[in-house]
């Protein structure tokens, strides 16, 4: 399974690769520090080009150059893009900012808990729910198919 | 007895050739026999007749002694030539034969005894004398016949062509005469054919004589002219050559006729025939014949006219007559012409109308069936006018009489008469109007005429109405009454008899003005004027004028009312007041002091107090407003605004007074007023209305202006600040809790991956970091908190009650823990967002219980009382209480008072109370006795 986490805190990414090497599922994680990264990796431009498809997204919203909200929408917009499941791991709590990401058709919105204990409870549970639990969509296979050939 | 005895003369009619149409052209008078010619005519026959007569009764007489009857037969023989009847003539010459035979034996005798006798032989020699004497006569008149007859029958003939000029009948007669006297002259008569050929050719008409064969025997030169035949060409042809028909057939006679018709139908006048000229043109003559029986048999003489143009001139005359007639018919008014003896001879489709006949009924009926009066009257001349005056009288305009219909009913009529004379006497056509319509107009009118005269005379005041020249035309019995004139006196009289104007000139001058300026004047601003009653004495009067401009002119009415009993009771006020103003006066005098003083006051007033007139002159100004004004006292006074103030009309403060100097209504305003040096002041300005204009009263408010702006600035200025504050906050808290979060996350990492590395003494190291880490964490979702306040989006009405329940439901765990009494009063429903109050009253209440007593059960009691224009809250419990000097530090974020170790929390609870109540524009603050208990009150403004 292939997971992007778009995350620029190095704190977040080192603290979320903790929580998911505790897990028993087996992934590989692909990590970008802003929005126009996550663009590129999607599109396999420039250091992206052999980029795999991705299976789950975990996106921040507060991050540089292009933000989470508009990343969330360009993927949303592609006819096939669309159907990744992305989940928004934020340490915003406004609710404007979950309205407006439901509203861009986000799977999940997710507070990131400033707890330590609660953070890693929450990765793990992301992890087993959308990487173990949930039957993804035929097309993603046909998809990722396109996307690496 | 001669046969042809009677033939001349048997036309005795008058040939009259009496042209109608055209009498000016020719005067054709034929021959009207005059007395020498009578007698010339009739002469044989009474020579023969009395002659006879005679010898007759001479005869009788010595034959028989007696006077025989027989002799008186011969006067009705006498008689009967006289009447020229042939016939009757020969029966009563044989009936007086026979009756003289058979009669014989009657007779008168010398004594006058009817005596029978036999007288035959006597008789018979009688009428064989009788008989011998007329042949012997006859005889003796046929001897002179040749000459004598030739002659007369020249004249006759001349007779015909003669007729217009007497004198030639006169030289005819005398001509008669001569050859009677001369008969036997031939030398004569040779000299008169010659005179006759000469009045031949001089006649007007073309003559032209034919023979019993038709044959033309002499013609003159008309003929030749009229034909276009030279004479030589036309004699001896037939006549039938230039007249084709109706001429030839009179001459001879036929199967149809006897000689005698045919010689009978010689004569004749106006027979109209169809004549041909040599060219082969025809033209229309009318012809005349006269018969000449002489030597040679009877001789025609045709008196031939061209009517050419008479035919025109009748065709003419027919086409006028039709469209007389049609304009007669056309006419609007009904015609009808009359002649003298008052018959209707014409009349039109409209008097057929009017009347009601049909044209038939009408013509020849006497013009009194329709108009029984006035009209026949005019027709005649009686013994009161001659005819002249009679004819002139036919003449007129605007005769009005009284018509009748055929039905009998009677209508008014305006009629007007022409006469025209002409052949037939005198016509008189009658154009008639039907002016029932308009009498009834005229009805009315004088019914309208009768009310107004009645109104007039109804009017309570007196009214005069004269004309533009001041003549009074109509006064009412108001009138007579008031001036003391009777009607007729006034009548025709200059209005300034009656009225006169010790204030205008005179009346007829005030009339005149009125004609040029006709306006109605009321009688309550009307003209007081001084009357003139017919005794002399004079009284006021006031008048109230008003133009009636009618369609002979314009009047002008003027109704007058006697005002000495109001100019009396006037004359009362006035001395009241006279009596008034004296005791006013010296009120006055009195107050004035208190004036100046009120004067003095004014001047020294902080206010500017200044009057202006209705002409915007400064009347008055106190040393305020001398002292805001750029101008000294006397640069104001007398001098207008406008004048001191150019362009100030422009200025809203103008606009204002403007207003409010012609409402005259009281205006409160502020506003910048620019002064001419270009100084810009602001004045509060309270402008009244006053008996002499404007009052305006003027603070200087620039200061005040100033200071209220420059407040405001700072007010602005501090909420911008306040705003960044809060959004620092904001995002500083926000920004914060990362790396606390990081902080936190790392050291509980470190301590769950490396708890077997570590010794106790690092335990208690990061349980202290992560104890600080959360404690600041605490602190930074406070003041997030804190600093959001005032932000909520949504506002409502929220009911405390159920706000109140939530926060006993979100805090049940410590009260239950503490053992505490919440008590609850009745809340009201304020305008706020539940969340904020939310936080208010559970900040309240943790609060509350955080420093409660141990030693005692905690009560706490949350109510609210209805004020004046908010609710007044209060959270009371039985904790610990605060001390005096603390309860304005209280409310300050995170300021505590006790120690943490004992009261836990950030301290910013009062805080976000106090931030919500004022937020909410309420206040709060805190009563309390220090070890007993704390009430905080606050107050939130009611719905």
């Amino acid at each position: 399974m292939e997971i992007l986490l778009v995350e620029d805190n190095p704190g977040d990414v080192g603290l979320t690769r903790e929580a998911l090497r505790e897990g028993d599922v087996p992934y590989n994680l692909n990590v970008v520090i802003d929005g126009m990264a996550a663009m590129d990796f999607m599109e396999c431009k420039g250091q992206y080009a052999n980029a795999p498809f991705p299976d789950l997204i975990l996106l921040d919203l507060n991050l540089p150059k292009l933000n989470g909200h508009e990343v969330l929408a360009r993927i949303k917009a592609h006819s096939e893009w669309k159907m990744i499941p992305i989940v928004v791991l934020t340490t915003s709590e406004a609710q404007t900012d979950i309205d407006a990401a439901y509203a861009l058709h986000v799977n999940c919105y997710i507070t990131k808990p400033l707890n330590f204990q609660d953070f890693m409870k929450a990765i793990k549970q992301i992890e087993s729910f959308w990487l173990d639990l949930v039957r993804l969509p035929s097309t993603m296979i046909s998809a990722r198919r396109l996307g690496s050939s | 007895m001669p046969m042809n005895f009677g033939s001349p003369f048997t036309s005795p009619t008058r040939p009259t050739v009496l042209d109608r149409t055209d009498q000016g052209l020719h005067t054709a008078q034929l021959p009207v026999g005059t007395p020498a010619q009578r007698s010339l005519r009739w002469t044989p026959l009474l020579v023969s007749i009395v002659f006879t007569t005679v010898l007759v009764a001479m005869i009788d007489l010595f034959t028989s002694a007696t006077f025989n009857g027989s002799a008186l037969y011969t006067l009705p023989l006498a008689l009967c030539a006289l009447q020229r009847s042939k016939k009757l003539l020969w029966i009563i010459a044989v009936a007086v034969a026979v009756l003289t035979l058979v009669s014989g034996n009657w007779g008168l005798d010398r004594h006058g005894s009817l005596e029978l006798r036999s007288v035959l032989v006597n008789d018979a020699l009688l009428v064989a004398s009788l008989f011998t004497l007329a042949g012997f006569i006859h005889l003796f008149m046929e001897g002179s016949r040749k000459s004598v007859l030739d002659a007369i029958r020249m004249q006759f003939q001349s007779d015909n062509l003669l007729f217009q000029n007497v004198q030639m009948e006169q030289l005819i007669d005398s001509s008669g005469k001569e050859i009677i006297a001369r008969q036997e002259s031939e030398a004569d008569l040779e000299q008169m054919e010659v005179k006759y050929r000469g009045l031949l050719e001089a006649a007007p008409d073309a003559m032209v004589v034919v023979d019993e064969q038709g044959k033309i025997v002499l013609l003159n030169v008309q003929a030749e002219k009229q034909f276009g035949y030279r004479r030589d060409e036309l004699l001896g042809k037939h006549v039938t050559t230039i007249i084709p028909e109706g001429f030839a057939e009179r001459l001879i006679a036929d199967d149809k006729r006897s000689a005698a018709e045919a010689l009978a139908q010689h004569m004749g006048t106006g027979i109209e025939l169809v004549a041909l000229r040599k060219d082969g043109s025809e033209f229309p003559i009318e012809m005349m014949l006269s018969p000449l029986v002489n030597k040679e048999g009877i001789l025609v003489t045709a008196a031939i006219r061209d009517i050419s143009v008479r035919r025109k001139a009748v065709e003419h005359l027919a086409q006028m007559e039709s469209r007389y007639r049609g304009l007669l018919e056309a006419a609007p008014d009904a015609m009808v012409v009359v002649n003298e003896q008052g018959a209707i001879v014409l009349l039109n489709v409209q008097a057929e109308k009017q009347f009601g006949y049909w044209r038939g009924e009408l013509l020849g009926k006497r013009v009194t069936d329709i108009i029984p009066e006035g009209f026949a009257e005019r027709l005649i001349a009686d013994d009161k006018r001659s005819a002249a005056e009679a004819l002139a009288q036919h003449m007129g305009t605007g005769i009005e009489l009284v018509a009748l219909r055929k039905d009998g009913s009677e209508f008014p009529i305006e009629m007007m008469l022409s006469p025209l004379v002409n052949k037939e006497g005198i016509l008189v056509t009658a154009a008639i109007r039907d002016i029932s319509v308009r009498k009834r107009k005229e009805q009315e009118s004088r019914w309208m005429e009768e009310r107004f005269q009645r109104l007039l005379e109804s009017a309570p005041d007196a009214m005069v109405i004269v004309d533009r020249e001041g003549v009074i035309q109509l006064a009412n019995a108001q009138a007579e009454l008031v001036f003391g004139y009777a009607k007729h006196e006034m009548l025709g009289q200059p209005v300034v008899m009656l009225i006169t104007s010790n204030l205008l000139g005179t009346a007829a001058h005030q009339e005149a003005h009125l004609g040029r300026d006709p306006r109605t004047r009321m009688m309550g601003h009307g003209i007081e004027l001084e009357g003139k009653r017919k005794n002399g004495s004079q009284f006021p009067l006031e008048a109230a004028l008003s133009p009636l401009d009618l369609v002979d002119g314009m009047l002008v009415s003027v109704a007058v009312r006697d005002i000495t009993d109001r100019k009396r009771a006037e004359n009362d006020i006035l001395e009241l007041n006279r009596t008034l103003e004296q005791r006013v006066s010296r009120r006055t005098e009195q107050l004035l002091k208190s004036e100046q003083r009120f004067h003095n006051a004014l001047d020294i007033m902080l206010e500017g107090v200044q009057i202006i007139g209705f002409d915007w002159t400064h009347l008055y100004v106190n040393d305020a407003v001398v002292a805001q004004s750029t101008f000294s006292r006397e640069e104001l006074i007398g001098h207008t605004m406008l004048a001191r103030y150019p362009g100030i009309e422009q200025s809203p403060l103008f606009v204002a007074l403007a207003q409010c100097m012609e409402q005259r209504e009281a205006h409160i305003m502020d506003t910048d007023f620019t002064f001419p040096n270009g100084s810009v002041t602001s004045f509060h300005l309270s402008i009244q209305p006053v008996d002499e204009g404007l009052l305006i009263l003027s603070s200087d408010i620039t200061a005040k202006k100033r200071a209220e702006s420059e407040v405001a600035i700072q007010r602005e200025q501090l909420e911008r600040q306040n705003k960044d504050l809060e959004q620092f906050a904001y995002i500083a808290s926000h920004d914060l809790k990362e790396p606390l979060r990081m902080v936190t996350s790392y050291v509980q990492l470190l301590q769950q991956r490396y708890s077997d590395k570590l010794d106790e003494v690092a335990m208690e190291y990061i349980a202290f970091a992560v104890d600080g880490a959360e404690r600041m964490k605490q602190l930074i979702t406070d003041l997030l908190g804190y600093s959001q306040l005032g932000r909520a989006l949504t506002t409502g009405d929220v009911d405390l009650d159920v706000v109140v329940q939530h926060v006993r439901s979100n805090l049940a765990h410590v009260l239950a823990e503490s053992k505490c009494t919440l008590t609850i009063g009745a809340l009201p429903v304020v305008r706020s967002s539940s969340t904020e109050m939310l936080q208010l009253f559970q900040n309240l209440v943790s609060n509350a219980i955080k420093f409660r007593r141990n030693d005692v059960v905690l009560q706490i009691h949350v109510s609210a009382t209805e004020e004046k224009e908010h609710w007044h809250f209060k959270v009371e419990d039985n904790g610990i209480g605060i001390e005096q000097r603390y309860h304005d530090i209280v409310f300050t974020p995170f300021k505590r008072l006790n120690d943490k170790s004992r009261y836990t929390g950030s301290g910013i609870g009062l805080s976000i109370a106090q931030k919500v109540v004022l937020v909410h524009g309420g206040r709060i603050w805190i009563t309390s006795t220090f070890g007993l208990g704390t009430t905080i009150h606050f107050t939130l403004k009611r719905k």
